[in-house]
């Protein structure tokens, strides 16, 4: 039996492989430029799903407080202390309507775990003491005081640092105030606006693997961020 | 006609007067900031052979409430002793300062940044108003602080005070002997 090839069938064959290969490549070109364009943008830009920070402090006395809209990545939770709170611990001696709000972030991680024992300081290891082993959990204070445009006194002193710094965002600028111990050791920022005054602390802390906290740069941002 | 001997008294006694103010401003200026603080611990000896960290007083107890806070320290009681040794070392190697227990200058400012004002700045609060608030959040440590007008004082809470110290006292940044703060006028 003879085989005969219709050609019409093998053009349009052709033709079809030749439509194909063109809308690969079509494909792979938007694709490619695509991943340029979003690979380009993504450290300006935050991702999708990022969380407003106060949810951290939502349905607490802090819940209406000027506060941070954006914390690092690193922050795993936080607690509260109000005016009513302070003035409490203090044995109410002083009005809460002329005290700060406080929020306090724990940070994740083994560097920023707190490590102290609870054995009496006198037992312990003189190697973990000097390498930095045994030191108390990194947090990230943050206070605002309503009603107040004013910052506290300079800190002063040899090893301090102290220098105006803009939010990476824009929108303002802050007083920073570093100790500088050798590359560690505690950040102030602090800022006014038309409704407050308001502060963050943390410490750049020396552990044996290296160091704990955040960038002096991550608090600016925070501070940016002010939102309520 | 004033004389130029009564012009030259006048300026002499602006200049002094203008010397005066900038001293007592400086030091309250180094009170703040902790900067006029003595050294504490183990500082080796002076040129005479004598100790140069002081190991009691009211400086001493100033770092243990300090401690208190960040290295969970107590009880505080005003004496150096080798539980405030360690933590003060352990404080020095977290904050990047080298390890040797002595509180000179440089760790009592380190010491001092940690400390928050309470209450808004142009306010004077009542009581003790600055505080070191430290430790995980769910569990943390408070340290609390007095900035009076003539210095400062530590007020240590009940459970870290011991005798001699009493808690919910404001006790001076002295040497030696511990004293209860007093600001005149």
């Amino acid at each position: 039996m003879t085989m005969i090839t219709d050609y019409r069938k093998a053009t349009r064959r052709n033709e079809m492989i030749l439509g194909g290969a063109v809308a690969l490549v079509v494909v792979l070109a938007v694709v490619a430029v695509t991943l340029l364009i979003t690979m380009r943008d993504d450290p300006e830009l935050p991702p999708d799903d990022a969380e407003d920070a106060r949810e951290l402090t939502a349905d607490t006395c802090a819940a209406g407080v000027r506060q941070p809209a954006w914390v690092p990545d690193s922050v795993m939770r936080a607690a509260v202390a109000c005016p009513e709170d302070i003035s409490r611990r203090v044995g109410d001696s002083t009005s809460p309507d002329r005290l700060g709000t406080w929020i306090v972030y724990d940070l994740h991680g083994a560097p920023n775990e707190e490590t102290v024992p609870g054995a009496a300081p006198g037992s312990w290891p003189d190697a973990e003491v000097e390498s930095g082993a045994i030191r108390p959990a990194t947090t990230i204070t943050y206070v605002a005081y309503p009603g107040s445009e004013q910052l506290g006194p300079e800190l002063g002193g040899e090893t301090i640092e102290v220098a105006w710094m803009d939010f990476p965002e824009g929108g303002g600028d802050a007083r920073v105030t570093r100790v500088e111990n050798n590359g560690y050791g505690p950040v102030r920022v602090e800022w006014t606006d038309d409704a407050g005054s308001y502060l963050l602390l943390t410490v750049l802390g020396r552990t044996p693997e290296g160091r704990s906290g955040v960038e002096v740069e991550e608090l600016l941002r925070m501070a940016g961020s002010l939102a309520g | 006609m004033v004389s130029t001997r009564t012009w030259l008294q006048v300026g002499g006694g602006v200049v002094v007067a203008a010397l005066v103010t900038a001293a007592f401003l400086q030091g309250r200026v180094a009170e703040d900031t902790w900067t006029a603080n003595d050294p504490v611990g183990e500082c080796g000896t002076g040129a005479l052979g004598g100790e140069i960290g002081h190991d009691s007083g009211g400086e001493v107890l100033a770092i243990q409430n300090v401690l208190s806070a960040t290295h969970s320290l107590g009880p505080a009681d005003s004496t150096w002793d080798a539980d405030t040794d360690k933590a003060v070392r352990a404080f020095q190697a977290w904050t990047g300062l080298p390890v040797d227990g002595c509180v000179n200058t440089n760790t009592w400012v380190t010491m001092r940044a940690l400390v928050v004002p309470v209450c808004a700045p142009e306010y004077n609060c009542q009581g003790p108003d600055q505080l070191l608030h430290w430790g995980p959040a769910r569990d943390s440590r408070d340290a609390w602080f007095l900035d009076a007008n003539c210095d400062w004082a530590s007020w240590v809470l009940p459970g870290v005070a011991q005798s001699p110290v009493a808690s919910r006292t404001p006790y001076e940044f002295s040497r030696e002997p511990l004293s209860e703060l007093r600001c005149e006028g």
